[in-house]
């Protein structure tokens, strides 16, 4: 399809330069060489960068196209902040939770972004995922020498300092994404935890995206700690407990002994299992034989909602 | 071809914005020209003269969607089609209630030579699909904008995966900005790409129509080739590739049944609101439903205790069939055009479920949930299947559902429903496609029934 399109142009091309060769002689720069144009078009469908910045790399670099494509990159990031500043203030309330969970530690952030629309796309996965592993990377050295359960929240300014890779702060590649996806972004929150050997941590990410990272990402997260339970069934047990609070938000955790008091329990232990209405979390939690011992839910946009309120 | 229907379109652009452009000072006088007659600031009552049609715009963010729709409406407002719109106006989609959801759209309607049209400029993909839906405003076919500087950019691709989602068949291209762009080769480059882009999304994207302007001249009125001329030359494109959507009336006719009742002396009537579709005394028809269907004829209408030859969608009747008893029919079932319709158990399903503030439930639910049906006059219990790899459908989100009732029902492609649990609606949904029942369903189900 595409072979054919562009040999019609190429051949449209071809007998266009026949025809006005002696004008072109004049009018220099006026019209595009065919080769100019498969070059341009290759440029464009590698990089994805705007057609009008395309075809201004080619020209600045004599359709070098390696060069140009380097331009493009630098370009991109100063767009991206003169964009980013143009942007700012815009309410940004749809997005995405990424949740990942490592050895002994896990990390949940929440990326905002303008539509939904924007949360679908691979670009915006791709900053959801450096911002998880840039917050992973900074617990992992801050946290290094200490023992036992630590919980550390993240938000706004604090991570925009963080940094992805070689020196780009998490900032610049927000900037860069707002550049090329034209949306108002921002890094809300993220919280990391970490565990001593014998806890476990259950997560569950709810609404996800048919995405390829090892991070999961959708509109709700959550990540339970717990004790106990069947080795062969921590996964599962894991998993169930962090739908449970995905699905009730509850508030807090509660004691084991709780009596659940109707529709508006806020408390975790004495809510009616989700998967299992005829019981209560704390019974089901007694037939396994766990904890649990702390949990935290993330919702797409509430953080934001909060603060308009 | 499309160069055809471009040829085409320029001529009748060139007709459309000559008489407007001359007589625009002179609006005052009567104009003689007898397609102007829509014109006339047509005072507030709604004229019923042309097809309707609903139209929506897509595009990535910044390519100038809603420019292009308050463009179009100033274009039209000069031809006395449409009130001119401001982009602020259109922009600030306001929060509607349709059916009790939330729906951030902005509608936006104008008339032109030869059509009426809505159109819709959503700001969310949810937002389409809530539309989708509630059949708020059904989009027959969409323009896509797409900034000739630019070419298509990420948000391209997923409305026009969204197009795809909803069902929208028809898909018009306008390349914006053309104003800026120096080099003419640029735009033809963006073209190629569009098309092929269209044809990798299933359209056919060789003879797609695509027009090149600038919204933004439009609005201003410079450079009326790529501006006025442009939009219309677009509008007049959309009239003609964008087919009128097959209207109510000329389907085959359906009543679903509220009432029967035994008059004595004269037999069985059915009562209801006509669906669709037009009846005439003398017409065979059948009833289907709750796992039952005969065939009869239809021996008399009544309206308000007239009796009328002929009854159309939209009419309360009163039906008299032949050698029915009143025991063959009950509420819920349906008359038809006979083989027009079948029932069904087994339905795939696109569905919206109420978040707790627009009064739907503030839990999830899982599969082998059991709500209620509604649709048309009929309700069941039906069993609830989430698709695979979805655990559990929170409030407030839109999911594909397999639904299973627990008895066949009159149901097709594209009807409307509702599903309530308790006395709480909690979502509602369009049917996207049938199923057949296979032999795990039938016992699974023969189960939950004995437990009901």
């Amino acid at each position: 399809m595409s072979l054919t399109f562009l040999f019609r142009t190429l051949t449209r091309d071809a007998a266009k330069v026949s025809i006005c060769q002696h004008v072109q002689l004049l009018h220099t720069g006026c019209q595009l060489l065919a080769a100019e144009k498969a070059v341009l078009m290759k440029l464009r469908k590698s990089t994805g960068y705007t057609f009008v910045n395309c075809k201004k790399a080619l020209e600045k670099f004599d359709n070098d196209i390696v060069q140009a494509e380097s331009w493009l990159h630098e370009q991109a990031q100063k767009e991206g902040w003169s964009k980013a500043n143009k942007l700012e203030g815009r309410k940004a309330k749809e997005g995405l939770i990424g949740v990942f969970v490592g050895d002994k530690s896990a990390v949940m952030v929440e990326v905002n972004c303008e539509t939904d629309f924007v949360a679908r796309n691979e670009k915006f996965q791709q900053l959801v995922k450096d911002v998880t592993f840039a917050t992973l990377a900074h617990h992992r050295n801050k946290t290094q020498n200490q023992a036992g359960y630590v919980k550390s929240i993240l938000v706004g300014d604090e991570l925009s300092k963080l940094s992805v890779g070689e020196g780009a702060s998490l900032a610049d590649q927000v900037a860069l994404t707002i550049g090329r996806l034209g949306e108002n972004m921002s890094v809300k929150r993220a919280v990391t935890v970490r565990i001593p050997a014998e806890w476990h941590i259950g997560s569950y990410v709810h609404g996800s995206m048919s995405c390829q990272t090892e991070v999961a990402m959708g509109r709700y997260g959550a990540l339970v700690v717990f004790q106990g339970g069947k080795e062969e069934e921590q996964e599962d047990l894991g998993r169930k407990l962090g739908q449970h609070v995905v699905g009730e938000a509850p508030l807090s955790v509660g004691n084991m002994d709780d009596l659940p008091c109707g529709e508006s329990e806020t408390r975790l232990l004495p809510q009616t299992f989700l998967t299992d209405p005829s019981r209560t979390v704390a019974e089901f939690l007694r037939g396994k034989q766990a904890r649990v011992l702390d949990f935290v839910r993330f919702q797409c946009g509430e953080a934001a909602r909060e603060e308009t309120e | 071809m499309a160069a055809l229907v471009g040829l085409r379109a320029c001529f009748s652009a060139l007709q459309l914005s000559s008489p407007s452009l001359l007589h625009s000072s002179l609006k005052l006088c009567a104009v003689p020209v007898s397609r102007r007659t829509f014109a006339a600031e047509a005072k507030k009552t709604f004229s019923r003269e042309k097809p309707h049609v609903n139209v929506g715009t897509i595009g990535h963010v910044d390519h100038g969607k809603t420019t292009l729709t308050a463009a179009i409406t100033k274009v039209l407002a000069d031809a006395g089609g449409a009130n001119y719109k401001k982009y602020e106006d259109i922009d600030n989609a306001p929060e509607e209630k349709a059916r009790g959801i939330t729906i951030n759209a902005s509608h936006v309607e104008y008339t032109t030579a030869n059509r009426h049209y809505a159109h819709t400029d959503c700001p969310g993909h949810a937002d389409y699909v809530k539309n989708m839906i509630t059949g708020t405003a059904q989009m027959d076919g969409c323009i896509l904008v797409v900034a000739g500087t630019d070419g298509q950019m990420p948000q391209t691709r997923e409305h026009l995966l969204l197009a795809r989602q909803i069902g929208v068949e028809h898909v018009v291209v306008f390349i914006n900005k053309a104003d800026a762009v120096e080099d003419k080769e640029m735009l033809e480059l963006v073209e190629i790409e569009i098309r092929e882009l269209l044809t990798e999304f299933g359209y056919d994207g060789e003879n797609t129509p695509v027009v090149i302007g600038s919204a933004l001249c439009a609005l201003e009125g410079k450079q009326p080739e790529l501006g006025m001329n442009a939009v219309m030359k677009l509008l007049d494109i959309v009239d003609s590739y964008i087919p009128l959507p097959k209207r109510e009336l000329e389907k085959p006719f359906l009543l679903p049944i509220e009432g029967v009742y035994s008059i004595p002396g004269r037999g069985t009537v059915v009562t209801g609101t006509m669906e669709r579709g037009v009846i005439k005394k003398g017409d065979d028809c059948e009833f289907v439903g709750h796992s039952r269907s005969c065939k009869s004829v239809v021996t008399g209408i009544e309206m308000f205790h007239k009796s009328l030859d002929r009854a159309e969608a939209g009419d309360n009747l009163g039906a008299l069939v032949r050698g029915m008893k009143r025991e063959d029919v009950r509420r819920g079932m349906v008359m038809c055009k006979p083989g027009s319709i079948l029932p069904h158990q087994k339905v795939q399903a696109q569905v919206y479920i109420l978040s707790k503030e627009e009064g739907g439930r503030h839990k999830p639910f899982v599969t082998n949930f059991m709500p209620v049906m509604f649709s048309f006059t009929w309700d069941m219990a039906c069993k609830v299947t989430l698709p695979e790899g979805k655990e559990m459908v929170m409030p407030g989100e839109d999911t594909s559902l397999t639904l299973t009732l627990r008895q066949p029902m009159v149901l097709e492609k594209g009807q409307r429903f509702t599903l309530r649990d308790g006395n709480r609606t909690i979502g509602t949904g369009l049917v996207t496609d049938i199923l057949t029942m296979t032999d795990e369903d039938i016992a699974n189900f023969g189960g939950l029934t004995k437990n009901q």
